[in-house]
């Protein structure tokens, strides 16, 4: 399916030519806008557990 | 036109009785004031002697028949639009009482029509509630029109009576017979006080509308004889509920309007409600079916009732638990259409255009009212509260959000003025066509690139992830605001659907370089997807690039090196290996091989080494490498088969065994290939433990990895036949393959090299920076297209999301890539 939905509220499918693309509307556009302005938008990084252990730095070299 | 006389209640539950028991009759009519007052300042009793005022004539005359519909005795309105702009209003109401006035000794229907403020309206016992102009009355009308007549059915008999300006040309008299009662009045609207006595049909049209929703069942026909075929029906048995679907019947409305009604304190409150999928509030208000077009104590009594009943719905149900604050009335009120008309006694109108019900006593009356239905039509209707509940918080959170972009948009434009945000190290060039953008994971990152670019077209831009802590179990990154708006001023294009204008990109090449590790791809993930969803047009316009810093660093002694990919770390380190070394095949006319030859042989021997490879998931890469290098197998002989064949197989074990004389397992098999209308081959080995089938046909020869194969296989024989010596420095050694050769050389290469795969940007220094990332002459960009964006906001929403499994899944299945996450 090459139409998705608006990734805002998810309801409306937005086409790729649609003018506020990859929004159905100004509003969903300025509500993403608001998120990124406020910060809301993170990503998650990695579970703190224990130690993280550092991966070796030495690789080898592609080919032997 | 009954004027002013009778009880009016609001019709549903008016009794007829009630009304009927007070006279309406010449005592009922009192008598306030003349009409010179009103020619003179005609404004002042009509808002103006515009077209509004002249319009305003019509609605005064049909309000008092609607005041006979609330009465009980009225059911029908008809309005004509004459040709010459007189018009005419009948109703079929109890007629104007014709009796003597007490006071005034002419009849109470001169009385209504010549007096000031005379009228049943101000006698409460007689009509409770009325709108009609502010109760200046139908006298108005007589006296701003150029001629008036009114003709009054009542007690069997038609009364009649004429007035030029005011002045009645003679008193009432009865002039005919009649079974039928009603009021009829003719008027013609003053030359000497309008400007233009024109009126408008539409105008008209929309007001007695708004009128037969607001008095349900009341029929009301509007016929123009100025033209053919123009004339509207109003009745609308729904009243105001027929009206907020009236109002919403291009939208897509969430429910079933809400109807409320209820009688307190002899206040009547009607409010029809109903929400629609889009953002507009549409309140109409009413008072006696003036429209309040500024509002007033219903119409505050009514939001405050609203926000009340629908927060504490939503809080006692759960729902706001992703808010940050409690919705507020403007959120509640979006996408709403909802009338409210109060009947109450005794209106007070205030305001520069009496627009507004100043009665204190109804706000509370309204609130109160509205709250208890409301919250019970709540509780009674899940799915409609629900829907209207999610309706709330979506605008609240959209409120919410477009308050964050509004600041972010505002603090930007104070920086417009020219000023560039100071961590941007800016490039001389002026032309965006020719300068570049790099956008620098970090500062100490940053600082390198900013000694090691160009600074004629080359600026620099740091950039740095936040990390937050999400309740000590996990570090998050994201784009501080700031940054945002840093990114924002630098490219020059602000941002917002209004604002955004890509003609003032400052840069037509704008370049991500983020650390080769998961935050650096976390980074540029983020970037890419708000470049996507924000400006999208900047990557459909092509301008988008991701750097590609080097993959690897080798070190041998003090001189190190920046690699970009495998590739250049192969090249480095096979002529590093090939250096002094000298490659000989047998015999003493073979050719010696050394530098660049040798590096190129070097080269398509790996590339071998890793065709094979690639096949090695199919096929057994040994019986492969046999048939290659010991036969020129192909589809002819496959398709012959027989003798030809077979002697081909033979060379083919020959060679297989010679090279891995501990094989175990061997077996082969000619089999026939209908489909190729030819044989194929089909070996049984054992490869690394595991059994392995091996199927050589006319398909897998014609592969384009059989055919490079094979033409490496021709380089190599160029060279001669086994054994190979290869020297160095004098040392000689002997091999029987030139794989092991190969071996050699790189292992040579290697030697007192550390090789290390490289991680961060801050480790270079600017000359390396310059080589490696920022030299257009070296470097490597990646475009970013659409589709890879669409991509990264895919891989965006997992990452960010809060649901862990499937952000693990997507880490997990994605281990090798994560670490280069390009997209």
């Amino acid at each position: 399916m090459k139409t998705k939905l608006c990734l805002i509220c998810k309801k409306v499918p937005v086409e790729k030519k649609a003018p506020y693309w990859p929004f159905c509307s100004e509003r969903c556009k300025l509500i993403d806008l608001g998120k990124w302005a406020s910060g809301q938008y993170a990503i998650a990084g990695e579970e703190i557990k224990k130690e993280s252990e550092e991966e070796d730095d030495a690789v080898k070299p592609p080919h032997s | 036109m009954a004027k002013k006389t009778k009880e009016v209640t609001p019709p549903p539950k008016t009794s007829k009785e009630e009304g009927k028991g007070h006279r309406y009759d010449a005592s009922t009519i009192k008598v306030l004031e003349g009409l010179e007052a009103v020619r003179k300042r005609p404004a002042m009793y009509i808002g103006s002697t515009g077209t509004s005022g002249l319009h305003h004539l019509v609605y005064e005359v049909v309000d008092n028949s609607c005041d006979e519909f609330l009465a009980g005795f009225c059911s029908e309105v008809n309005v004509f639009i004459h040709i010459d702009n007189s018009i005419t209003v009948i109703d079929n109401g109890r007629g104007i009482p014709t009796d003597m006035h007490a006071t005034e000794k002419v009849s109470a229907a001169e009385v209504v029509m010549t007096k000031l403020h005379a009228g049943g309206k101000f006698d409460q016992s007689v009509y409770k509630v009325a709108g009609g102009l502010h109760g200046v009355g139908v006298s108005c009308v007589n006296a701003l029109s150029e001629t008036l007549k009114l003709e009054i059915r009542r007690e069997g008999n038609v009364y009649a009576q004429n007035y030029k300006r005011g002045v009645p040309e003679a008193p009432v008299k009865a002039v005919g017979k009649s079974d039928k009662t009603g009021t009829k009045v003719t008027f013609k609207s003053d030359p000497q006080i309008f400007t233009d006595l024109v009126y408008n049909f539409d105008t008209l049209s929309q007001r007695l509308r708004e009128l037969s929703f607001l008095n349900r069942g009341l029929k009301i026909t509007i016929i123009d004889e100025r033209e053919k075929d123009k004339e509207h029906v109003f009745q609308y048995d729904g009243g105001i509920v027929s009206f907020v679907e009236y109002l919403n019947k291009r939208k897509t409305p969430a429910h079933k309007p809400i109807y409320i009604e209820s009688t307190k304190d002899k206040v009547v409150v009607e409010v029809a409600l109903q929400w629609n999928d889009g953002y507009q509030e549409n309140i109409f208000s009413f008072a006696n079916n003036i429209n309040t077009r500024d509002g007033g104590t219903h119409l505050s009594g009514l939001k405050s009732s609203l926000t009340r009943a629908l927060n504490q719905y939503a809080q006692s149900h759960d729902h706001l638990k992703k808010l940050k604050s409690t919705p507020e009335g403007e959120d509640i009120r979006e996408g709403l259409t909802a009338v409210i008309s109060i009947k109450l006694p005794n209106p007070q109108f205030e305001g520069q255009t009496k627009g507004k019900l100043g009665n204190s006593e109804i706000e509370g009356i309204v609130k109160q009212v509205v709250y208890e239905k409301l919250t019970d039509y709540l509780e009674k209707n899940g799915t409609e509260a629900r829907r209207i509940v999610s309706k709330v918080i979506e605008a609240a959170m959209a409120r919410e959000a477009a308050r964050q972009a509004r600041n972010l948009v505002r603090r930007k434009s104070a920086m417009e003025g020219g000023a560039l945000p100071g961590k941007l190290a800016d490039c001389q060039e002026r032309d965006p066509a020719n300068s570049e953008l790099y956008i620098v994971e970090g500062d100490s990152a940053g600082g390198s690139a900013k000694s090691g670019r160009d600074r004629r077209f080359q600026a620099i831009l740091p950039l740095k992830g936040k990390i937050l802590n999400v309740e000590k179990a996990r570090f998050d990154k994201m784009l501080a605001s700031e940054e945002i708006r840093t990114l924002i001023t630098a490219l020059g294009t602000s941002i917002g659907e209004q604002d955004f204008d890509i003609t003032k990109l400052r840069y037509h090449s704008i370049i991500l370089l983020a650390d080769a590790d998961v935050d650096g791809s976390h980074i540029r993930t983020l970037l890419l997807t708000f470049f996507y969803r924000q400006m999208p047009t900047i990557i459909q316009n092509g301008h988008l690039f991701i750097g590609q810093p080097p993959l690897y660093r080798v070190q041998k002694g003090k001189s190190e090196k920046y690699l970009k990919d495998d590739v250049a770390l192969e090249d480095y380190l096979i002529d590093l290996g090939v250096e002094g070394m000298k490659l000989k095949a047998k015999g003493k006319g073979a050719q010696e091989i050394s530098g660049k030859p040798l590096s190129i042989l070097t080269k398509r021997l790996i590339r071998y080494t890793s065709l094979l490879d690639l096949i090695r998931s199919r096929r057994d890469p040994r019986v492969v490498d046999a048939m290659v290098t010991a036969v020129n197998l192909d589809a002819k002989i496959l398709k012959e088969g027989k003798a030809k064949l077979d002697a081909e197989l033979d060379k083919i074990a020959d060679h297989y065994k010679k090279q891995n004389p501990d094989a175990s397992d061997f077996k082969v098999e000619v089999l026939e290939d209908k489909e190729h209308s030819s044989h194929k081959v089909v070996y049984e080995t054992n490869y690394n433990g595991f059994p392995k089938s091996t199927v050589i046909d006319t398909e897998f020869l014609a592969s384009p990895e059989v055919m490079e194969l094979k033409k490496l296989r021709v380089a190599f024989n160029d060279i001669g036949e086994a054994p190979f010596s290869l020297s160095h420095d004098g040392d000689s050694k002997t091999f029987d393959t030139l794989m092991e050769a190969k071996n050699t050389i790189l292992e040579e290469g290697k030697k007192g090299q550390y090789i290390q795969r490289y991680k961060g940007l801050g480790e270079m220094n600017p000359t390396q920076l310059w080589e490696t990332t920022l030299n257009p002459e070296s470097r490597r960009l990646l475009k970013v297209e659409v589709e890879d964006a669409v991509e990264a906001d895919a891989i965006f929403s997992i990452l960010m999301g809060d649901q862990v499994e499937p952000r693990r899944e997507f880490i997990e299945k994605n281990a090798l890539t994560v670490r280069n996450l390009d997209i």
